[in-house]
């Protein structure tokens, strides 16, 4: 049952203190779902708010497992030449030209029509040949010889159509390319898609899909994230910034400051080699936290009342 | 063990749990197909029933598929898989070889009778609901219990008043029959065997009771809101009341989201169109007749509009208000709608609608533009502030009553509007037979437009709307 692809993948304790050392701290429920996925070899749906760390967890996956990441980007428009694969045409047509020459010598000796035909036939499938195949994302995610990671991001950014494009890819890890047959993928890749939820995905792809949802993380698991990654702020500091950023997130705001927001703002912070988090202080950098000019106002009215949040 | 159930017993239980569990999820409105059941059963298998937060996180990875829906499971799997108090301790011992030579745990004194009345009850062993009881086997219930309410069809529950009903067919189904008529043999002869029996029936009856009212609080909940949203569809706008706004509201922003689904997914298509073979032949002349670079053709996107003329006059006020509503709550779709109101002279309203609420909007409109209905002045100001960029794309969509208190309707400025623009709409609020009758015009109107329908309840605008929105392409 246990993939063999992915050893790195079969426990998930191992798992959480993998992609720990990798700098990425994960809840159990995101080691769980991680080991589902090798194990039952299905693709993720990442959702969730922006800056959550969704693009992040497929990138320290690919880290952990130590095969190579393969990253589609989607956006209005995305079609399959541009996700699956694609003719070289322009190769295609100089390779034509260039044995315009040789075309004599096939042809020599050729009497009539059909002998001429018959042996042009024996070379016809030549210019559709996977030489002439420009692997695209995904066809170049199969092809990985030893597995790999795919992430597939932002989904909902894709056109509808886009999505029954990859149900093959996602349920059966193969692409039909109607020159040249069925291609496998070689060892099946760990696929993440995410998600920002601006539309609604289709039921046939979500169907195909294990699925996890990833919040904004709780006052004690943003202070250990962001530990991790600037370890050059005082414990006590993270701790008051921690507690600031979530009491500005129960604002209403036109974009509440995400996990990688805070990690930016706690940089910021070591930078201006800051001892405690006071009133100055927040005012200059809020710009860091809050990327609207609205909600930096509104965060302004309320400072005093966040600081205090923030001091506990 | 903090096990989801504490047993002894093997997977085929198990999976049979995780069967019931499925189909408690899809009473909760979950959908979970039969591809769904496998997968949550190969992540059971995976994660094992020891460990339940694990349990939890895998199934809620195959089953749940929105934010919406993790909620619904997080919160159905919590109690569908509550830890069971206190028995489990009396349970496992009772799990033995010898299970069946053990007196029956539960309260001393049951224990004690039950004892007395060993050989009595002898007879019953091998009825598996009575061993179940009496052995307290939890999952073994639980899966009875289930499965007997699910062939009593106890989802279909709608009433309060049919809890008692459907305790009954639960009890008939899971075979309680054969425990009675045991009881009633025993009554007269043997009260201590009586008394255990009845223990026994009076603990299954209170487990049904508990299935029934999780089942009525589960379906009738849910049915008697679909009720009342649908009542509330088939009511005439004008007659709704104040009190019932905010449901309206609820139940036109739902609409409005499955139809902002349905066409707004068609809107978008592939830019690249067919092959242009004229430019492509004419730049293949620098590369002597070879098409090096093909070009391709754009696919074009038609831009609708839709312009909304809308009596806001008295008894009319109330349907424009939805009318309008009902568009806005679809700016996604239909981007460009531009509204107008008038009832003695027009105006163009678009900005006030985008910048307020749609109540505040309303009445700030009915203040600015009140006063006596004349569609003739009407027409005409539309005429001049808009008929310009009334085109082919353009949609026009007119509510009032076309009661114009004898005054000329200006049909020619109509008719006009009919020969420019994609569409002309005649929404009204009066049922078609009072079409025609005193001032209405509607007999005359009907005639210059493409179509004129009656619009009173949120059904028919509904309907209306998609179709609108169908015709679009």
């Amino acid at each position: 049952m246990t993939d063999t692809h992915y050893p790195a993948l079969g426990d998930i304790d191992a798992i959480q203190q993998a992609f720990e050392s990798a700098g990425y701290i994960c809840t159990t429920r995101i080691a769980t779902v991680v080991r589902l996925a090798a194990a039952l070899e299905k693709p993720v749906l990442i959702e969730g708010p922006p800056g959550v760390g969704k693009t992040e967890l497929a990138k320290t996956c690919a880290m952990v497992v130590d095969r190579p990441l393969v990253r589609l980007q989607c956006y209005e428009g995305l079609d399959e030449s541009k996700a699956l694969y694609e003719w070289k045409y322009g190769k295609q047509l100089l390779y034509t030209q260039l044995l315009k020459e040789q075309l004599g010598d096939v042809l020599d000796g050729a009497k009539g029509l059909n002998e001429s035909m018959s042996r042009l036939h024996q070379f016809s499938d030549v210019f559709y040949s996977e030489d002439f195949l420009e692997s695209r994302p995904l066809l170049k995610a199969l092809e990985a010889e030893n597995g790999g990671v795919l992430l597939i991001d932002e989904i909902d950014k894709a056109d509808f159509e886009f999505e029954s494009l990859l149900l093959e890819v996602l349920s059966d890890f193969q692409v039909s390319i109607p020159e040249l047959g069925t291609i496998h993928a070689q060892s099946k890749p760990l696929v993440f898609l995410t998600s920002n939820d601006t539309r609604d995905l289709s039921d046939a792809l979500k169907r195909r899909c294990l699925h996890l949802h990833i919040p904004f993380p709780s006052v004690e698991l943003e202070a250990r994230i962001v530990a991790s990654r600037v370890p050059d702020l005082a414990q006590s500091m993270t701790d008051q910034l921690v507690r600031f950023v979530h009491a500005i997130r129960s604002l209403d705001l036109k974009k509440a400051p995400a996990i990688s927001e805070t990690v930016d703002w706690a940089k910021s912070l070591v930078l201006l080699h800051a001892r405690d988090l006071d009133g100055p202080l927040v005012q200059d950098t809020l710009n860091v936290l809050l990327k609207y000019e609205e909600d930096i106002q509104i965060a302004e009215g309320q400072l005093p009342k966040l600081l205090a949040a923030a001091a506990g | 063990m903090a096990g989801v159930r504490d047993r002894a017993t093997p997977a085929a239980t198990s999976s049979d749990q995780l069967l019931a569990f499925v189909q408690y999820l899809r009473g909760k409105k979950i959908p979970v197909s039969p591809a769904d059941t496998l997968d949550a059963i190969e992540v059971a298998e995976l994660m094992g029933y020891e460990n339940r937060s694990l349990l939890k996180n895998g199934l809620a990875a195959a089953l749940a598929k929105s934010r919406h829906e993790l909620t619904v499971f997080e919160a159905a799997f919590d109690d569908y898989f509550q830890p069971t108090p206190e028995r489990p301790a009396a349970n496992a011992k009772n799990h033995s070889d010898e299970a069946d030579a053990l007196p029956p745990p539960g309260t001393p004194e049951q224990a004690g009778l039950a004892e007395a009345n060993d050989d009595l009850l002898e007879g019953l062993r091998g009825n598996a609901l009575f061993d179940a009881l009496e052995s307290q086997d939890e999952s073994a219930l639980s899966v009875a219990i289930e499965t007997a309410a699910v062939e009593a069809k106890v989802e279909e529950i709608s009433l309060f008043t049919q809890r008692g009903q459907y305790v009954r067919k639960i009890l008939d189904a899971l075979g309680d029959e054969a425990l009675r008529e045991a009881a009633i043999e025993f009554e007269q002869s043997e009260p201590a065997a009586f008394e255990a029996v009845q223990a026994l029936r009076e603990q299954l009856r209170e487990r049904v009771r508990d299935r029934v009212e999780r089942a009525y609080l589960i379906h009738a909940a849910a049915a008697t809101e679909d009720l009342l949203d649908e009542s509330l569809s088939k009511l005439k706008l004008g007659n709704i009341d104040h009190s019932q706004m905010a449901r309206l509201k609820r139940l036109m922003d739902r609409m409005a989201r499955k139809l902002a689904a349905r066409h707004g997914r068609r809107r978008r298509r592939y830019r690249r169109g067919k092959l242009h073979v004229g430019e492509t032949v004419r730049r293949a002349i620098s590369t002597d007749g070879i098409p090096f670079h093909p070009r391709w053709r754009k696919v074009e996107r038609k831009r609708p509009q839709i312009m909304a003329i809308c009596d806001v006059s008295g008894s009319v006020a109330a349907y424009a208000k939805f009318l309008l509503m009902f568009l806005y709550a679809l700016q996604d779709v239909l981007p460009r709608t531009r509204s107008f109101a008038f009832s003695a002279a027009l105006g163009e309203v678009s900005d006030l609608f985008a910048s307020l609420p749609v109540e505040q909007a309303i009445e700030l409109v009915n203040l600015k533009y009140g006063g006596a209905t004349d569609y003739g002045r009407a027409l005409q100001d539309f005429s001049e502030l808009a008929l310009a960029e009334v085109n082919r794309a353009t949609t026009v969509i007119i509510l009032g009553d076309a009661r114009n208190n004898q005054a000329d309707l200006r049909v020619d400025l109509l008719a006009e509007l009919k020969a420019r623009s994609k569409k002309v709409i005649w929404l009204n609020p009066e049922s078609t037979r009072l079409w025609g009758t005193g001032d209405s015009e509607m007999l005359v109107v009907k005639r210059h437009c493409h179509v004129a329908k009656e619009c009173n309840n949120l059904n028919q605008l509904e309907r209306i709307i998609d179709k609108l929105l169908s015709d679009r392409r």
